[in-house]
């Protein structure tokens, strides 16, 4: 559905400095920097696939994405989205396609988004018929019903974000890129809305390319991540393959009646010790043998093996800065 | 063009239930645009104490032209202004990536999304000013005339569009400038009386560069019956030209727009 190869992106960027003097020199002279945003980057992600996209703030998910979107020219490099060049920027290309930004909103300020719905619906000429029925579907998923009739500036954060959903998708795009959905909502909206893009694609297959900061959208969506930093794609692939080549150990957490006295030096690298419970990391390998010993010698009345968290990973990854593929 | 037409109404409907939703009065506009024409009527006046020729035109005639003056900027002031601080907007905050992902013309999308229905009164009040010189002068039209008249008046609409496309398009660039209009209305503004009253390069300015005189004289001359092919064959052909200069800074901005922004 989507394919890149040996896509790079550089921006020529104004170099401000601060002050009188040189405010005004720049007005003269100014003096420009080459930024490469995106360097050779290459992937491609099959029909019905959420891809997840992880980095760090101006690591280049958001130009690339750009890019997919075809509201970025690449500098060099080539991108076809469901067999359309995407900056070619052709109608059948924009209609097959959604973009949703966490951080910008397309619903009309001042009054219910219903309006909004409207409008789209005469842009994307969808049929009478067929909106009535993607939007009694979307409105049912997404329990917009209370919502419709109310302005839009009335809405709180986590229910103008259903409806932006909503209103990108009544088109019934193929490929849906998400750009940080789930930013600013509270935990309770952001596990609704994660619940909604699984059950959407689910039922629909639509393609789904999803960047956030938030390790909870992607473990509980994707299977397969996209890691980048610095420009360059570090990691694609399996969500478990890189926990596990990145974090080689898991967390082993004991509880005790009482903590004995022993050196954890000898079963593994001692995380935390607290009021009856102790936490361990213990390479991958040696987890069922540690925890065997623990139930032979010691009296314990709980146990615990856990995957380290995921925010611990990336942060291993970036660390490392290597690639991982 | 049939699904365009069908696009602005839902714009216009849109535009009707947002400014339903701050019910903003419909007497005080309609008394500011009677002031506005009132006002308007009543220095031509002032001026008709002092001489009966203006540029060259009458009383009467220069009423027809205010008319349309009124009228264009009624037009202007419906569909081209509300949309001018909206494009700035969104190329700062960066929602110009919505309306670029969407199967719609993003030139024709920027100009008519955002309508002030309000503004039609101007132009009901310019047609009335048409009318009311009309009747002062005691002429009636012919059919020619009127489809001179349609036809060269469509072409300053054509061309006002363009030359505010222009002006609109360069808020990729001064995003800190909240307001550009008042640079189009300095110019606009001296479409108001017959181009014959201006002296020296301003008159070759407005009547070549900046093509005033095609916008209110030229269809003013036509519906007094003084038209000639030439002249209206003329404004069509610097409507197109100038329609076309405008399409094309418009994409080379946006070219420029997608290659810079991140």
């Amino acid at each position: 559905m989507i394919h890149v190869q040996h896509l790079s992106k550089s921006f020529r960027v104004h170099v401000r400095q601060a002050g009188w003097f040189d405010a005004v020199r720049s007005l003269f002279k100014r003096e420009y920097r080459i930024v490469e945003a995106v360097k050779d980057i290459s992937f491609s992600i099959q029909p019905g696939e959420i891809v997840g996209f992880l980095g760090p703030n101006g690591a280049g998910k958001t130009t690339t994405m750009k890019m997919l979107a075809g509201l970025l020219h690449p500098t060099s490099g080539e991108i076809t989205v469901g067999g359309f060049v995407p900056f070619e920027q052709k109608a059948e290309f924009k209609k097959m396609m959604s973009l949703v930004m966490g951080q910008k909103s397309q619903l009309i300020w001042d009054i219910p988004p219903m309006e909004t719905f409207l409008v789209n619906k005469a842009i994307y000429e969808i049929d009478d018929r067929v909106f009535r029925q993607t939007l009694d579907e979307l409105v049912e998923l997404l329990e917009l019903q209370p919502l419709l009739t109310k302005p839009t500036r009335s809405l709180s954060l986590g229910q103008r974000m259903r409806c932006e959903l909503a209103a990108a998708l009544l088109h019934r795009p193929a490929i849906l890129f998400l750009d940080e959905p789930t930013i600013g909502l509270d935990v309770h909206t952001q596990e609704k809305v994660r619940r909604f893009i699984a059950q959407y694609n689910r039922e629909h297959q639509t393609t789904i390319l999803l960047t956030s900061h938030y390790m909870g959208d992607v473990t509980a969506l994707c299977d397969r991540v996209l890691i980048i930093n610095y420009g360059t794609l570090m990691y694609d692939g399996d969500l478990k393959v890189l926990t596990e080549t990145l974090t080689p150990y898991k967390l082993l957490e004991i509880h005790f009646p009482s903590v004995p006295d022993v050196s954890w030096d000898d079963y593994g690298e001692l995380v935390a010790v607290e009021e009856g419970k102790v936490t361990l990391r213990v390479p991958r390998e040696q987890v069922p043998e540690v925890s065997s010993q623990f139930l032979r010698n010691f009296q314990v009345y709980d146990l615990n093996i856990q995957d380290p968290p995921m925010e611990e990973v990336i942060k291993r990854a970036f660390q490392e800065g290597a690639h991982v593929s | 063009m049939r699904r365009y037409w069908r696009i602005f109404q839902e714009f216009f409907r849109t535009c009707f239930v947002e400014e339903l939703e701050y019910r903003s009065e419909f007497l005080g506009n309609l008394l500011s645009s009677f002031f506005g024409v009132g006002i308007a009527v009543l220095t031509v006046q002032i001026f008709f104490y002092q001489t009966n020729q203006l540029g060259g035109w009458a009383y009467a005639d220069v009423l027809i032209l205010l008319g349309i003056f009124n009228t264009l900027q009624g037009a202007i002031d419906f569909a081209l202004r509300p949309n001018m601080s909206r494009l700035l907007e969104h190329v700062r905050k960066g929602t110009l990536d919505y309306i670029l992902t969407k199967p719609v013309d993003s030139m024709f999308y920027v100009s008519f999304r955002h309508l002030v229905f309000w503004r039609l009164i101007d132009i009901l009040l310019g047609v009335g000013l048409i009318i009311y010189g009309l009747v002062q002068k005691h002429y009636i039209p012919s059919l020619a005339d009127i489809l001179m008249f349609s036809v060269s008046l469509f072409s300053s609409l054509v061309l006002i569009y363009s030359l505010w496309m222009m002006l609109m398009t360069t808020s990729f660039w001064v995003i800190r400038i909240d307001d550009l209009s008042f640079i189009f209305y300095s110019f606009f503004e001296t479409t108001r009386f017959p181009i014959g009253m201006y002296r020296g390069w301003l008159r070759i300015l407005l009547t070549y560069v900046l093509p005033a005189a095609f916008i209110t004289n030229t269809p003013a001359v036509a519906l007094l019956g003084k038209w000639n092919g030439v002249t209206t064959l003329l404004s069509i052909g610097i409507a197109g030209l100038f329609l076309w200069l405008s399409r094309r800074f418009w994409r080379y901005a946006l070219r420029s727009y997608t290659s810079a922004s991140s």
